[in-house]
């Protein structure tokens, strides 16, 4: 099957440190893929590279045949590129409800048409069943901002899967998510996934969810993918074994 | 209730009283817009005072002209749009303190403009002798008439402030301020709504200013220099940032409250100063987040 995304030879240097050194990736539509590997392994540089948040020192990105290298994080989304953040990035002034409207609002019309659009632009029923999904109703109209780090992050995923996207990039979505929604969590992504389609590249460092949401995870160690497979081809890999517990 | 009291305020007040209401008008249009480049969108002005220059002079010259006050109007906000579009680029490359003196430095640019054209500006001499409008034929030469008049103006302004604020855009604005880079990776168009947010505010500020000559007659430099601008923050801060009511009681504060502690004399100053610096500490959200803090302390 021809790759959705595919990233050559990616290569991100910050004077001698070697971010990223030359990592390449593929992913299907449909697929969902899990990038793991030690803290400053570079996984979220190769993000940022990928997203247009920082510009790549060497190396090709495709998204269904065309050329993104460089592309700005705008004009990414607009072509149905999507993702989450490590740390947390809501609209902390305003209500979830409004957050998740906010996500989705720009790809409705045109900017002079959403001026005179209704104010929730059509997408009212879409967020309301998004907050169903996430079981958020209880907050629904209380400020992002004022909501549990849990509950934000729950949010932040959300808002990524409004505008319904073609692939989503997910960085460590589990990051301060209560344990015991975490199960819920990888359900709600694999619902997610069969909902909508989109192709999914997960970073996480919880093993048991990475395990099994991919099918296919590739670990990276300074700056480079030290081995691809299954999860628990990976899982046994003596050199990830020693990447992540040492000799 | 309050929009019809202070509509029947000129019968209570001597001239000079309808004339600060009128002042305050003004100044409720121009931060209104404000509120919404700073506010709303979480830009940083501090050259608000030339947009309310800007459009004062549009207006007294072309009314000097003879063009009508209806023609005058959309004038000085498209002028005051299209310079508020051009400041609005800095706010690409720089933010806060730095997007501050980038505007700090196009108010004093705009005011040694106006000061130094006297072939169009007239100078420090100004421009006299401007006539009021005269909307249907009806005289606004009287201080009630004009005040009824900039009030009615206010009503519609604020009403499309707050469409503004209700439509997709104002969520648009919120989202730059709140996470400028988690908005553009949802599509947000950052580059397109702080030049919106800018060009707005200033078009408010434009027309506030056509408002300002009529009522004055007569106008100079001086009220655009950069302590315009200072108070003019001040009155969006003081009532409540991102509120839709914080500059009507921000300007109300600024303006009529130096009035009214003028029986202090010397000291009315100092009073109004400290008064300033004890809100800033105390109620850093403005007057109109007290509700909010009250219900945070019950809760």
């Amino acid at each position: 099957m021809k790759p959705f995304l595919e990233v050559k030879e990616c290569v991100k240097h910050y004077g001698a440190i070697r971010a990223v050194d030359g990592v390449s990736l593929s992913v299907a539509p449909g697929e969902i893929v899990g990038v793991i590997g030690p803290n400053g392994s570079g996984k979220t540089t190769l993000f940022n590279s990928i997203l247009g948040q920082i510009k790549p020192t060497s190396g090709r990105m495709q998204f269904c045949g065309e050329d993104i290298t460089g592309m700005s994080p705008l004009k990414l989304a607009r072509r149905g590129i999507g993702r989450t953040f490590q740390t947390l990035q809501v609209f902390g002034k305003l209500s979830l409800r409004d957050n998740l409207i906010a996500a989705a609002q720009e790809f409705r019309g045109t900017l002079f048409g959403r001026l005179f659009a209704a104010p929730d632009v059509g997408l009212g029923r879409e967020a309301d069943e998004m907050i169903e999904r996430f079981r958020l109703e209880q907050v629904a109209h209380l400020p992002a901002g004022s909501l549990s780090y849990g509950q934000q992050k729950l949010i932040d995923i959300a808002m990524a899967f409004m505008p319904r996207p073609r692939l989503v990039l997910l960085d460590e979505p589990c990051a301060g998510v209560n344990p015991a929604l975490v199960e819920q969590l990888r359900d709600l992504l694999l619902e997610l996934n069969q909902a909508q389609g989109g192709s999914f590249v997960v970073i996480e460092h919880n093993m048991d969810f990475i395990m099994h949401l991919c099918p296919r995870v590739i670990c990276m160690v300074e700056g480079k993918v030290l081995a691809e497979g299954k999860p628990e081809e990976v899982q046994s890999d003596g050199a990830v074994l020693e990447a992540y517990l040492g000799n | 209730m309050a929009v019809v009291a202070i509509a029947l305020a000129p019968f209570a007040l001597k001239n000079y009283g309808i004339y600060l209401l009128t002042l305050w008008c003004v100044y409720v249009m121009a931060g209104m817009g404000l509120n919404l480049t700073v506010g709303y969108a979480g830009q940083m002005s501090i050259g608000h005072a030339a947009f309310l220059g800007i459009g004062a002079y549009t207006a007294a010259i072309l009314m000097k002209m003879g063009v009508a006050f209806y023609l005058v109007l959309p004038a000085a906000a498209l002028l005051c749009f299209v310079m508020g579009l051009a400041l609005g680029f800095p706010a690409l490359r720089v933010q806060h303190h730095y997007l501050a003196f980038a505007t700090l430095g196009f108010n004093v640019l705009v005011y040694l403009f106006i000061r130094n054209e006297e072939w169009l500006t007239g100078g420090t001499f100004g421009v006299s002798g401007i006539q009021r409008p005269k909307p249907f034929g009806f005289s606004l030469d009287g201080s009630a008439p004009f005040f009824w008049f900039t009030y009615v103006s206010t009503i519609l302004l604020a009403l499309i402030l707050f469409w503004l604020i209700r439509s997709p855009w104002g969520r648009a604005f919120a989202a730059l301020r709140d996470n400028p880079i988690r908005a553009e990776s949802l599509g947000v168009n950052i580059m397109a709504y702080t030049l919106l947010a800018f060009a707005i505010g200033a078009a408010f500020a434009g027309i506030a200013g056509a408002y300002f000559a009529a009522l004055v007659q007569f106008i100079e430099p001086g009220p655009f220099h950069l302590i315009t601008s200072l108070m003019m923050l001040l009155m969006v801060i003081v009532g409540g940032s991102a509120r839709f009511f914080g500059p009507m009681l921000g300007a109300a504060i600024v303006i009529l409250l130096p009035e009214w502690l003028r029986f202090m004399k010397d000291w009315y100053l100092v009073i109004f100063g400290l008064a300033v610096v004890a809100l800033m500490i105390w109620l850093p959200g403005g007057l109109l987040s007290i509700p909010d803090r009250l219900r945070l302390r019950k809760a």
